[in-house]
């Protein structure tokens, strides 16, 4: 890795810490709020601009497509996380959204930069790889999980404007205990089946509390407007992330059988994302339905996010093999 | 500024009456799809946890849990669960609900594309979800062309009549569900008459072997049929980089009739198949199978086995002595080594050049042929083409799903006829069903856009 490079990616990784901050503090400031977000918003296009040319310049520096291992995955989704929130903050004006974005970005940079340096460094490709669908294939996935963490992120948004504190606490739970099984799994030893026990538990608990508890509401700070707005946030988010991931599943299916003569394999990463992607259709679905309540609609986006989460990331550290492992780094 | 906010919940798209109704109606509900989508999901999301049979066999499950656990996983069928009646049955719902309920309500709202808009008078669209009234010192004319102007560079479609105006965009996302379903039918057509008719194998066939398709795997509801011509592997080769690392495989492959006649020749390597009656063959592993050596003057065959980048073959001289033979591949010399015991490791005896000879002891041992096998994976997949079009058709589909429908309504009056100056009374409202929010905001924007009101007449009037 070059020292542009490196230098690039660091400030990109310290813009993201930087804009969660700002877009934190913003909130204890009343009178400063609307140019404390608008500077968060800044520093997180500069972010973004910085991350682009780091990623551009990894792949001049490799001469290839800069997206063939884990490392460079999470460049990528840190970039579509900032690039996704830019585009929903210009149609919507939610800067709220920006703390949280942030925080995905720079969760995704920290996790990248204690991976060995093995995956830092820029190697060849192993044949398998060696395709001009890898471009088509990878890109488009990687953007639709960013935007499905995003109508997630937008979903806990909508529970606190509407009022649902208890709900939300047990989001957040499940979040962190899932989060904390792919760290357990990435970084020690612990035994795959405890962190599988871990993920699913903690997920099946932390929403099902969530759901039990949806009727507590804390009229104090609800706001059905805000509400309304992250509602609708969460939808495009889905509305967009859902035709990617279909692009991305499609297009691996192509490569596939232009490859091994198979299209599908029921390889276990590649079921994954087609959990995901029934899921999500099942969300449409809701939606079209219109008897499911707007809190019930960010639950399940929060389960989208999870199955993303367990689809991008658990595979790997939770011990579940397949084609598509980038290896446990212990 | 003042913001009211209704929460609203239209009922279920209704199915349009139909004459079958009574069976079709249950079938057609989406709370059943989405029961179904969410079974589905869980059925796979197991599927993904736990290895399946057909790719591991069951020792992959029994070194994950144990041998009793997988048993009994074996047993309730989730380590063959894409096979199992539950999955298969699931799927069978799924097809009759979303044929029922295409057939029912997402076909027929294709009629709705032809529906032209009417116009509305400034009254009933102040009562539209979203709505702006604003004063404009302007001819009212003036204010709706201007307007027009705006809504087209948006990307509006404008129709115009006098003071009344009605704009339209992303119409055409009101086709997703249609074209959506249409490809997931197609989808569900081509992955059953592949399973009806399809077939897939892999056999690794020596050089100078037939290969048929005998053993080839298909379901067991099957009505196809295989081919009776065979494939002969005529030559197999292997190219490497410089590093000695594998580059690529090679088979010079011909298709012979049950008469014996060749049919087609072809060299395919990975990645370049070769295709015959719809039958693709493809290159998916190579390796050494035989040595063939003679010692003074008699020939023996000797087969050998894969030892990490070489293929190697054993020959006991007695109890206590091996001879060792090594090769990498079709070019370089073949290696004889001896192991006895008492030796650290194997010794380094000869190498002998393909086609050479050397003296070992009192023998002549001559290296004559060494023989390639090629792995050749095969299948025949008649959906494909019905496949590939509802791949076109589902991406197309869920990206017309993203397009937000938005109708929008504006009428102009001439108000206080007195005033030299003319004033117009601009009424703009409508809505947008996936994007209410975006909507109002874009409303509000192109409002303000339009010059230098004199002043709002109900500032912002939003019903969300
Ligand atoms: C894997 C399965 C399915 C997928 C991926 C899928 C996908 C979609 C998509 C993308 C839309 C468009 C949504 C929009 O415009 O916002 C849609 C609409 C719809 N789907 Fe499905 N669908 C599936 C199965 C089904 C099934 C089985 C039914 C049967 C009941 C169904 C019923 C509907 C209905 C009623 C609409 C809405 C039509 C409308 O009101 O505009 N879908 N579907």
């Amino acid at each position: 890795m070059s020292d542009l490079q490196l230098t690039l990616t660091n400030t990109a990784g310290i813009s993201t810490i930087v804009s969660f901050w700002v877009f934190v503090i913003a909130n204890a400031f009343a009178r400063r709020k609307d140019t404390m977000q608008k500077i968060g918003v800044i520093v997180t296009m500069i972010g973004f601009l910085t991350l682009t040319v780091a990623i551009v310049d990894r792949g001049i520096e490799a001469q290839r497509f800069p997206l063939a291992n884990l490392y460079e995955s999470l460049l990528w989704f840190a970039w579509a996380t900032m690039g996704c929130f830019l585009l929903l903050e210009k149609t919507y004006g939610v800067k709220q959204l920006g703390w949280l974005a942030s925080l995905v970005a720079a969760t995704m940079f920290l996790y990248g930069s204690w991976l060995p340096s093995s995956q830092h460094q820029i190697t060849p490709l192993v044949p398998a790889l060696v395709s001009y669908w890898r471009q088509i294939h990878v890109p488009p996935l990687i953007v639709s999980y960013a935007m499905f963490f995003l109508s997630g992120t937008s979903g806990l948004l909508q529970l606190w404007q509407a009022g649902r504190l208890r709900s939300l606490a047990c989001a957040v739970i499940a979040l962190l205990l899932s989060s904390l099984a792919i760290g357990l799994g990435t970084y020690t030893p612990i035994d795959s089946y405890w962190l599988q026990i871990l993920f699913v538990g903690g997920s099946l608990l932390g929403v099902g509390l969530a759901w039990w508890n949806l009727k507590s509401i804390n009229m104090a700070i609800a706001n059905e407007e805000k509400a309304s707005l992250y509602d609708e946030v969460s939808y495009r988010a889905i509305m967009i992330g859902f035709p990617l991931l279909t692009i991305g599943i499609i297009t691996g299916g192509l490569w596939a059988n232009h490859a091994w003569g198979t299209y599908w394999s029921w390889d276990p990463k590649e079921s994954m994302a087609l959990v995901t992607w029934l899921s999500f259709a099942a969300y449409i679905h809701l939606r079209i339905h219109r008897e499911c309540s707007a809190e019930k609609l960010s639950l399940v986006a929060v389960v989208g996010m999870l199955l993303t989460l367990l689809t991008y990331l658990g595979f790997n550290s939770l011990g579940f093999g397949g084609l598509h492992s980038y290896g446990k780094f212990k | 500024m003042t913001q009211t906010v209704t929460k609203e919940k239209t009922p279920e798209t209704k199915p349009t009456p139909n004459k079958s109704g009574s069976f079709w109606t249950p079938w057609a509900s989406v709370k059943l799809t989405v029961l179904l989508l969410t079974l589905i999901a869980l059925t796979v999301l197991i599927g993904a946890w736990c290895p399946q049979e057909s790719q591991g066999g069951i020792q992959k499950v029994i070194d994950q849990f144990g041998e009793e656990t997988a048993l009994l996983f074996s047993k309730i069928g989730i380590t063959d669960i894409f096979h199992s009646s539950w999955f298969l049955s699931l799927i069978g719902f799924l097809t009759i609900n979303m044929i029922a309920c295409s057939v029912q309500r997402v076909f027929p709202k294709v009629r709705s594309l032809k529906q032209v808009m009417p116009y509305l008078r400034s009254e009933a669209i102040c009562k539209l979800t979203a709505s702006k009234k604003v004063i404009l010192n302007v001819h009212p004319e003036t204010a709706l062309h201007r307007l027009a102007q705006k809504l087209k560079r948006e990307g509006y479609t404008v129709r115009k009549d006098g003071t009344s105006l009605t704009a339209e965009f992303g119409k055409i996302g009101k086709l997703a569900p249609t074209v959506t379903h249409i490809g997931l039918l197609s989808l569900l057509l081509g992955v059953t008459i592949t399973s009806w008719t399809g077939f897939t194998g892999f056999q690794p066939i020596p050089v100078g072997s037939f290969m048929d398709f005998e053993s080839s795997e298909h379901s067991k509801l099957w009505i196809g049929k295989l081919p009776k011509w065979s494939v002969k592997a005529e030559k197999s080769w292997r190219e490497d980089y410089p590093t000695g690392d594998v580059k690529q495989w090679y088979t010079d492959l011909a298709v012979v009739g049950p008469d014996g006649k060749v049919l087609k020749r072809q060299q395919i390597s990975v990645n370049n198949p070769l295709t015959y009656e719809n039958v693709d063959v493809y290159q998916s592993s190579w390796g050494l199978d035989r040595i063939v050596l003679s010692f003074n003057d008699t020939v023996r065959v000797l087969n050998l086995r894969p030892m990490g980048k070489l293929y190697a073959a054993f020959m006991p001289l007695d109890e206590k002595t091996i001879l060792l033979f090594s090769v990498r591949d079709q070019v370089k010399p073949l290696r004889v080594f001896a192991k006895t015991d008492g030796w650290a490791g194997p010794k380094l005896l000869t190498e002998i050049p393909l086609g050479g000879t050397a003296k070992l002891g009192g023998v002549d041992l001559g290296y004559q042929k060494v023989f390639a096998i090629t792995g050749l994976q095969y299948k025949c997949d008649p959906g494909l083409p019905i496949t590939y079009v509802a791949f076109a058709f589902i991406i197309a589909g869920v990206m017309l799903a993203a397009i937000p429908h938005r109708q929008l309504w504006a009428s102009a009056k001439n108000v206080d006829g007195n005033n030299p100056e003319e004033v117009c009374e601009l009424s703009v409202g409508g809505h947008s069903m996936k994007a209410k929010r975006a909507f109002e905001k874009s409303l509000n924007q192109i409002v303000e856009g339009l010059g230098n009101p004199t002043h709002s007449v109900t500032e912002e009037k939003v019903n969300v």
